[in-house]
């Protein structure tokens, strides 16, 4: 991008008077209280991308997707040779587009991982919210146990999460599964006595 | 115990100072060279990395949301205090009594917790407002932690320094030489300029 610093309110350009300022300034043209700090990120020159060479020997190792170009760095992950066109870089690991895509949907390339379901959160809400109208729970229980356990291994939160919210999820649900259990038992037998 | 991969920057905030019923919520945690933004719905999470060596600017604009909330509690606090007051019945005066006090209370935390505020966070290719952090006195603490972290990534400036490369760098966005005109660029002389019609 490298467009001029501008002022989130008014979209006025920032000036030197405004920037790394340790105290809240006013935008010289909305007025707006702001504080800026600027860090030397902001005056590094964006590169261009590479292109890929062009093979000049006929039996030099070219480019798997671009064969009339040299390679020039393997993937890492299924090792095919990539031109400097194809190395998609990702903090000095290299890897092909296709990859990058299959890893990024498959959630292998953690770095690249942008969503996560919380099945714990789920299980757990569950067990919980149907309380209030407690007939609900004949449904929600076994469903809440069905997420509790078919997820109990997929990945939680990417960043540090417990196990809890299942454990409470399962307790929660067995004990909703085991009153119906108990009150059906005793409907049926009471049924039973007076027929 | 391995050691955990984040750190917590901020606490999960709702998304605007008014987003007291909302379930989308957003936190901040500290990478090993990355900040990570997790915004959540409650059952799903999207995740932003924001890479230090990338961080090239962070905006604090102070806003005016806290003193408004501040007054709508007030005021709600006052009418249910009112209410209570002149209703009459003992039972109702309890309510109104309880429900005033809590929005009171409300009031309290929010002029307690300073000045509201948005924070920008600026890259190479976006300008990403940071949900998390909407009170000033937060988001300096942030700051505090951030910069070393930066420093670390990217180096550091000193100030004077800083200062003639912001000038020197805003003159190159501008166009404008330092301290004189802007010297006509032609775009023939781009090589990586598109083709265009010329006026």
């Amino acid at each position: 991008m490298n467009s001029p610093l501008l002022c989130p309110r008014c979209k006025a350009t920032l000036t030197e008077a405004e920037v790394n300022r340790a105290e809240l300034t006013p935008c010289h043209s909305c007025g707006a209280p702001l504080q800026v700090e600027v860090y030397p990120a902001l005056f590094r020159r964006v590169t261009p991308g590479r292109d890929g060479e062009a093979l000049v020997v006929e039996d030099e190792a070219s480019c798997f997707y671009h064969p009339q170009k040299k390679a020039v760095v393997p993937c890492d992950a299924c090792g095919r040779f990539l031109c400097a066109l194809c190395d998609c870089e990702l903090h000095g690991e290299h890897f092909c587009p296709g990859c990058l895509e299959t890893g990024k949907r498959k959630g292998r390339i953690k770095r690249l991982e942008n969503e996560r379901t919380l099945y714990d959160s789920i299980a757990l809400a569950l067990a919980t919210f149907p309380l209030l109208i407690f007939y609900f729970t004949v449904v929600t229980a076994p469903m809440a146990l069905f997420v509790a356990f078919r997820y109990w291994n997929a990945p939680r939160s990417i960043v540090h999460r417990t196990k809890i919210r299942l454990v409470l999820a399962i307790i929660l649900a067995s004990l909703q599964v085991g009153g119906w259990a108990v009150a059906i038992f005793f409907l049926t037998t009471r049924a039973g006595s007076h027929g | 115990m391995a050691e955990r991969e984040y750190v917590r920057l901020t606490h999960t905030r709702s998304r605007s100072v008014f987003g007291i019923v909302s379930t989308a919520r957003s936190n901040l945690w500290l990478g090993i060279d990355h900040v990570l933004c997790i915004e959540t719905t409650g059952y799903t999470e999207t995740y932003k990395r924001f890479y230090y060596r990338d961080i090239q600017a962070l905006i604090i604009r102070k806003t005016e949301s806290w003193k408004i909330l501040a007054a709508i509690l007030g005021l709600v606090a006052a009418l249910f205090g009112l209410i209570a007051l002149f209703g009459g019945d003992p039972i109702v005066a309890w309510i109104f009594g309880s429900l005033g006090g809590l929005f009171l209370l409300g009031a309290i935390i929010d002029l307690a917790a300073g000045p509201s505020c948005a924070c920008y966070l600026r890259t190479a290719v976006q300008v990403e407002e940071v949900p998390s952090l909407i009170r000033v006195r937060r988001a300096r603490k942030a700051l505090e932690r951030l910069r070393p972290l930066l420093a670390e990534a990217q180096g550091r400036l000193a100030g004077d320094e800083l200062a003639s490369r912001f000038r020197e760098w805003m003159a190159a966005e501008t166009g404008a030489a330092p301290g004189g005109a802007a010297a006509p660029v032609m775009a023939a002389e781009d090589p990586n300029a598109p083709p265009r019609v010329m006026p």
